[in-house]
């Protein structure tokens, strides 16, 4: 996750709160999305950011994941083209065994 | 038992000065661990403590890598250090360099443990891995949890003075230190057995690992080219503006196709560079110092060369793996081969 948003995503967790904040993700691949999901909840795992040292545990969803929360008509204009393109059940194993991993406890 | 005195060598990105705008800073010190550093002391434990770090900008080290050497060591006698780790550079090409230079350096001057960890294909395993010890890491800072395990791993079985296993135990890129070792077989049942081995198709590994040299046989020379019809394809990123294909500042996953039926000249307003490997200002400006399209084009019209093909190629050569730059090669080669092309200028940056 570059600089810029690690920073945007500390001071918005600072400002409302992390029980306050809940992350949606868009990455094309699953590894990426590990590593975002990674990044908000236990800290940059590259300890070059921002949010180094930092354990927001803010919870964090793939859109893809989300599906069910979202306007069917929404979803189907924004989303389903790369539904289809996309690696869904790896994206989804990934966030999930990142947030079993990293939010217990 | 006191614990080892460790000093970490970091750079402005990994030390969280910042990114590219940043890369100028001259060597500065900070006690205790920073970034990177953090993870590594967890790792270490009680018996090595990273008293100090080291940041350093990647470009002032590189553009002055005396001078940067003699700076960073003297920030480091300051804390009497028992040894030195660098990185881990991933590969990053001129963070590798920083860090293979600082560890031969400090090596020499504090004759103590250096150890740094790089992507094998970084330029600077190639040049320091005979005098330092490179653990070897994934290329990218994604990999760092894997990269600091490995690091500290040798870090403390060096400072415990423990007897190392071979590079391949170790996972160190070897240092080409030949050392004798007992058998219980002799070399010619050995010899026989891997030879068996061979024969059947099945794996085997030589005793005496031979480098291997990638060779490219030279085409023959254009003979007439007044005739003939030139390609142009280049690594250095050159795209039309906006970067349509989204081509990547580093590792690119992919190449470009782009028509310059009718342009004589890439001017700012419709190409840049997507590539993030060096400062994109001057190639911004006028894309021909990266892909010569004005002068091929002049060239064209005096009649030195037959013509210029209509379409171009590019990719991003920063960090892009070899074997990926073979990969996406292939493809290029293949289409050009379809357009009777006769020569292909491959430009860089």
């Amino acid at each position: 996750m570059d600089m810029a948003n690690q920073a945007r995503i500390k001071e918005i967790a600072e400002k409302y709160g992390s029980e306050n904040v809940v992350v949606v993700l868009g990455g094309a691949e699953a590894e990426s999305a590990g590593l975002t999901a990674e990044t908000v909840i236990a800290g940059d795992p590259t300890y070059a950011g921002p949010l180094t040292n930092i354990a927001l545990k803010l919870p964090v969803y793939h859109i893809l994941e989300l599906k069910e929360l979202v306007d069917p008509q929404v979803y189907e204009d924004q989303i389903s083209m790369m539904e289809m393109v996309l690696e869904v059940d790896e994206i989804v194993a990934e966030m999930s065994n990142i947030r079993d991993e990293l939010m217990k406890d | 038992m006191a614990a080892v005195r460790a000093v970490h060598y970091i750079n402005q990105f990994f030390g969280q000065i910042g990114g590219e705008e940043k890369a100028d800073i001259k060597p500065f010190k900070q006690d205790g661990p920073v970034g990177p550093g953090t993870a590594l002391q967890k790792a270490l434990g009680s018996e090595i403590e990273i008293v100090g770090t080291i940041i350093c900008g990647d470009t002032y080290f590189n553009e002055n890598i005396d001078t940067a050497s003699q700076e960073v060591m003297d920030l480091m006698a300051g804390y009497q250090p028992q040894m030195v780790i660098a990185g881990p550079a991933f590969n990053a090409g001129r963070y590798g360099m920083a860090c293979g230079a600082v560890c031969a350096a400090a090596a020499e001057r504090f004759s103590i443990p250096v150890i740094t960890g790089m992507y094998e294909e970084n330029p600077g395993a190639d040049l320091y891995r005979k005098q330092v010890y490179v653990v070897k890491t994934g290329n990218s800072a994604a990999k760092m949890r894997d990269a600091i395990s490995a690091m500290s791993k040798l870090a403390l079985k060096l400072a415990r003075g423990e007897e190392l296993g071979t590079p391949a135990e170790e996972g160190y890129l070897d240092k080409g230190i030949r050392v004798n070792i007992v058998f219980e077989e002799r070399g010619s049942a050995r010899a026989v057995e891997m030879l068996l081995k061979k024969l059947k198709g099945e794996p085997y590994q030589s005793e005496y690992p031979m480098p291997s040299f990638s060779r490219v046989t030279p085409r023959p020379p254009i003979k007439d080219l007044k005739h003939a019809k030139i390609a142009l394809v280049t690594s250095g990123g050159i795209v039309p503006k906006g970067n349509p294909d989204r081509i990547e500042a580093s590792s690119a996953s992919h190449f470009g196709r782009y028509d310059i039926t009718g342009i004589e000249d890439l001017t700012e307003d419709i190409f840049q560079t997507a590539h993030g490997g060096y400062d994109p200002v001057y190639a911004n400006q006028d894309a021909d110092r990266v892909l010569p399209i004005d002068v091929l084009r002049q060239l064209e019209k005096e009649g030195v060369i037959g013509s210029l093909h209509n379409v171009y190629y590019a990719t991003v050569g920063n960090g892009t793996s070899v074997a990926n730059a073979q990969k996406y090669a292939h493809a290029i080669g293949l289409e050009l081969a379809q357009e009777n092309i006769d020569g292909i200028i491959l430009t860089s940056t």
